[in-house]
Formats: structure tokens, sequence, C-alpha cells
């Protein structure tokens, strides 16, 4: 019976079997993609661009009859050097076109107002040619310059983002592979050895051998599970599935599932009365407690756990402490990340998905989750759920039977 | 006991299920009949009239769902669904067919067993009389003819809704019962979307009935699916 339940509780999420393959790929396939569309250079700046190389070319002739008319000693050279710097503004700033546009612009506007005879676009003497041409260049150089950069930054970008899947991915790889391999390597030879020489062995160890395939293979489970976990809520394609329900239900079921693992452990539940209903995807959050509540029993070192569930102002705050080491002071936020395993964790399987999990949920349900250091040592979990809007109301009976506290 | 040992059908087109299956239900003194596909099963199911299905329900020649329905126009033997894809609105859509348990593959034989003996426990209940009118749950006591509760000897005073949806989750002790099917036989078809009723009298019953409702032994919540009254 006890065999049975536990892997019920293992098995409840193997539901997402078919999605296995995008965990494993998705972490290589996805991410460069995003980049690499954003990579593409843009080939028409946008109408604001166009915009500011015209007002470029007012404010620039603006300040230099300000200065002309004004400023003694101001030449038609210094002039052309501050329309030339108004084009390398654009040039750098708003790319290829409004440069070309600005150049033009400030190519007419010099035209008109510096070079006699005024207000007319003829040219008297054919060295302004020269100065047209220059600053058109200018224009175009620079921001022949600025585009070559932008595309440089870019494409570092989207490398240090594919090098930093890439290795997301093989390490993902390399931990799946080493604890997939190591349960199956252990069923594989217990299976073995009993099919070969099980008439020869003692009756206790093929009870030993057999009780090491099922562990193994109810490990194995766990791993699966919590792979597919983590694809159906990264994948963005789980529609949860919330209903109002008191924590009190979830926080239950799991000590249900949990019965055997948790043994003869001191487990201390104290639920505060009168905690309003929450809008949970139950299955979710029983996947958060199991992980929670596995993690305080595999880290605990032993002692006792303790689950509590209270009102704190607005929120419903839900707590698993143990009494263990605790967590190494920095990693308090590492430790929620993909594939990150404490030091002395290695023995004990898993991949490091199980807090990252939690994260998602948690996320999931617009709470937050935070770990801490429990006062005289342990590791303290603290999922926040905001209360968010009212629950529907109850039939009159509940309202007026509903206990006002509980244990 | 002189009556044969119960006849069940399986419904399985995977090999490898139905090769741990077959020696564990003989070793427990079932009979078996074996089908691979929808198409046969239902055809075995009418030449050999079993006591008890249990089904696959992803066949490569039809949904498990359909078989059940099907099933279910000329016969009440008890269906136990098998499912490798566990989304709870398969498992609840199977109930609600008409199924009246499930398993997700991985299953355990201590819990298959259980789940069969609850079954057809059930069946046997239900069928020959009016049903005994004192059902036991540990130390939990219902008498249904004096609508009656006790939890070892202090009676427990219920709300009349309360006391509906305990009797409602006996009736098929041992299984699991829908939110559907609660909501429907407590509050009536009116109601069936105000599941969370539900929800909160369950906190209720647990505290009134259970020794530590923290954690419940009896009353069982199945997750996105509905709730089970353990019957052992």
């Amino acid at each position: 019976m006890r065999m049975g339940d536990k892997l019920v509780a293992v098995s409840r999420i193997t539901r997402i079997l078919p999605r296995l393959g995008r965990v494993l790929i998705g972490q290589g396939a996805a991410a460069p993609r995003e980049p690499s569309a954003r990579g593409t250079p843009r080939r028409w700046a946008p109408l604001g661009a166009y915009v500011g190389a015209l007002a470029q070319a007012v404010v620039t002739t603006v300040v230099a009859e300000l200065l002309f008319s004004h400023v003694s000693h101001v030449e038609r050279a210094d002039i052309i050097l501050l329309y030339i710097l108004g084009v390398m503004v654009v040039a750098a700033r708003c790319g290829r076109g409004p440069a070309i546009v600005s150049a033009v612009l400030s190519v007419a506007a010099f035209d008109l107002f510096y070079i006699p005879p005024y207000l007319t676009f003829a040219v008297s003497n054919s060295r302004y040619i020269l100065t047209f041409t220059v600053m058109l260049i200018v224009g175009l150089v620079i921001s022949a310059l600025t585009e070559q950069i932008r595309v440089q930054a870019q494409e570092a970008q989207t490398s240090e983002l594919r090098a930093r899947s890439e290795e997301l991915r093989s390490s993902l790889l390399s931990s799946v592979s080493h604890d997939l391999r190591t349960p199956l390597a252990a069923v594989t030879g217990a299976a073995s050895t009993l099919l070969t020489q099980g008439d020869a062995l003692p009756a206790t160890t093929r009870r030993d051998l057999l009780q090491a395939i099922y562990e193994e293979a109810t490990r194995l489970g766990r791993l699966v599970a919590n792979l597919l976990d983590m694809t159906r809520l990264e994948s963005g394609t789980l529609a949860l599935r919330r209903e109002w329900t008191p924590i009190e239900e979830p926080i239950g079921a799991v000590l249900g599932y949990l019965e055997a693992q948790l043994g003869a452990r001191d487990l201390r539940v104290t639920i505060a009365g009168g905690l309003p209903l929450l809008l949970l995807d139950a299955v979710l959050v029983e996947q958060l407690l199991v992980n929670l509540i596995e993690n305080a029993i595999k880290y605990g070192g032993g002692g006792p756990i303790e689950i509590r569930a209270e009102l704190v102002g607005d929120d419903v705050i839900l707590e698993v402490a143990d009494h263990g080491p605790g967590i190494p002071s920095g990693s308090e936020d590492r430790i929620f990340e993909k594939f990150y395993r404490a030091a002395q964790g290695g023995a004990s399987g898993g991949v490091g998905l199980g807090l990252a999990i939690c994260r998602a949920v948690a996320t999931a349900h617009g709470a937050r989750i935070a770990a801490g250091h429990r006062p005289g040592g342990g590791a303290v979990f603290r999922v926040t759920f905001p209360r968010g809007d009212a629950p529907p109301p109850l039939p009159d009976e509940v309202a007026a039977t509903v206990p006002e506290s509980a244990t | 006991m002189n009556s044969p040992s119960p006849l069940i059908l399986l419904i399985e087109d995977e090999p490898q299920v139905r090769r741990f299956l077959r020696p564990t239900l003989h070793a427990e003194g079932y009979r078996l009949v074996e089908a691979e596909t929808a198409a046969s099963g239902l055809q075995q199911a009418r030449t050999r009239n079993p006591d008890l299905f249990l089904l696959d329900l992803g066949l490569p020649d039809g949904d498990g769902i359909d078989v059940t329905r099907t099933l279910r126009t000329w016969t009440a033997a008890p269906i136990i669904v098998l499912s490798a894809r566990g989304q709870e609105v398969d498992k609840v859509q199977a109930l609600d067919a008409g199924a009246d348990d499930y398993l997700i593959k991985p299953f355990g034989v201590a819990e298959l067993l259980a789940r069969l003996r609850a079954a057809l426990r059930r069946a046997a209940r239900v069928s020959p009389e009016p049903g005994e009118p004192v059902l036991r749950f540990g130390d939990i006591r219902l008498d249904l003819a004096r609508r009656e509760v006790h939890r070892g000897d202090v009676p427990v005073r219920l709300t009349p809704h309360e006391y509906k949806l305990l009797s409602a989750l006996a009736r098929h002790a041992g299984t699991v019962v829908t939110y559907r099917q609660l909501m429907l036989e407590v509050w009536g078809p009116a109601s069936v979307e105000h599941t969370h009723y539900l929800r909160v009298f369950m906190v209720q019953l647990r505290q009134k009935l259970e020794a530590d409702p923290t954690r419940p032994r009896w009353f069982m919540t199945e997750a996105g699916v509905g709730y089970r009254l353990r019957d052992e």
C-alpha cells in the first residue's frame, strides 16, 4: 500500500511525457532565435529619425545664425564645421538614411543662408561644391561606421547568448545523463543479477536487489517528472487551472503522498484559522510543496520539519522550515536557479530542478518564493501568496459553521 | 467461497504492461481475459461479460473514454482506467463518462490490487442488497438509516450538506468521485460550478472527523479531479 502510494505520488506528474524532447532541445534552439531576429540590421529608419534629421538642420542653422551675427570672427569655415558636426550626430544616432537627408538639408541651408547670392540655391564659387561633397561623405561614412559597430555589438551579444545557452544545455545534458544513467545502471545490474544468479542467491539478497530496482525506478520516475514539470512550466503551454482552494488542502494531500518518506519524522504543522481561500492550481501547488518538503527531509539533518500557513497583512504566507545546516550564505537566490546544486547535494539525486520548479510555480501564481535562515539554525522557504480578489461567497451554512481556529 | 473468482477484462495495447499484470492478477486468484484494441475489447466484453474492466485510455483504434461510454450503455461492472497521460482533464472525463477509478502509469501492484478490491466490493455492495445501513471508516461510523455519525463513541453533529457530502463519498467509498459528481449529488445541478463549496466543506468534515485534519487519513484529495473516501 505504501509503495503504491509513493508510486502514485511520483507518477501523478508523468502526464507530460511527449514534451520531454523539448526540454533537451529547447534550451539550445529557442534561446538564440530571439537575438537573431533582433540582429537583423534595420533597413529603414523610423520616421522619427528623419524628423530628427530635419530638426538638426533647423537647429544647426539657428545656432549658426546666432553665432554668425552675434560673435565676431566667426567665418564660413566655422559654420561648415558646425553643419558637419550636426550631420555626424544624426549619422551616429539615426543611421544612414537620416544622415543623407541631414547632409542634403545642411548643404541646402548652408547654401541658402551663407553662400552669396543669399536665399537662392545658386552657387557663386565652385569650391563650395567641395564643401557639399565633404558633408555628404562625412554623413555616409559616419553612419556606415555606426551601423557596423551596432551590428558587431549585436553579433557579440548573440554569440554570448548562444554560448550561455550552449553551456546551459551541456550542463543539463551532463547532469541529466548522469542522473538518468545512475539509477538505470542500478536497475539493469540488479535485474541481470537476479536473472542469471537468482536461484543461487539467498532470499534476503534477492529481496535487497528487488528493493533496489524498485527504489531506483522510483527515483527515475521522479527525475523524469521534474524534467517534464519544468518543461511544462517553461514552454508557456501550460494553462493554469486555478480554483478557490483552502491552503490546508494541498498541504494535507502532500503530507499523505510523502507519508512513507516522512516516516516517524517530527512534523509540526500550524495552519492559522480563518485563512482566505486562494486561487490555486492544486496540482502545481502540490508539486511545489512536495519539492519543498522533500528538500527539508533530505537536507534537514533528521531534525523536525515545520510547516506553517498564516495571514500577514494581505498575504498568505506558507513556510517550510527545517533544523538542518541551512542554506550556504550567499546562495539564497542561486538555489532557485535551474541545475544549481548545493555542493553537498550530489548524492541525493535529482538535477537541481526541484527549487526551480517551486519558483516557476510560485511565479505562475503571482506569488513570491524566498529562502532564508531559520532563527536557531536551518533553512526556511517562504512562499507569499497575495490574497488577490475576494473569493466568491459561500452558502450561509458554511459561513455559520466555519471554525474560527484550526490546527 | 463457492462462486468463481472474478473475471477481469484487460484492454491494453502495451505488451509490457500486460506482461506484468498477467502474473500479478493470476497470483491474486483473478481470472483474466486480454484484448489489445478497443474493438476486440468491446467484442470480448459482450461475449465474456467480465466482472471488472481494466481499460487503457490510449488504445490504437480508439479512445478509452469512448469505450467507457459504450460499455456503460449495457454494463454496470466497475471500470478502472489505466492512463499514461495522466492529465487531470482525461481522468475527469473518464470518470464522468462512467469509469469508477483510475490509475496513472507507472503504478504499483499494491495500489492496483487495492483499487481492484475496492471496486469489486462496491459492485457487490450495490447489486444484491440495498446497502449496509452502517459503514465504518477507521473510527468513523456512519449509520445511513438513522442519519447518525460517530467518531469513536462520540456523536458528531454535521450540517445537512456536510452529511450529504459524507454519505455521497461513502456510497463511492474507495473510489474517486469527481467534483462535478459530488456537486450534483450534494448541491444539485444549479451549483455545479461552485466547486469551492466542496473544498470548504471538506475542510470542515476533516476537522470534525479526522484525528489530525492537517494529515487526512480518510478524506483524500485527488488534486484537480475530486475526492476519495479511503476504504480500508
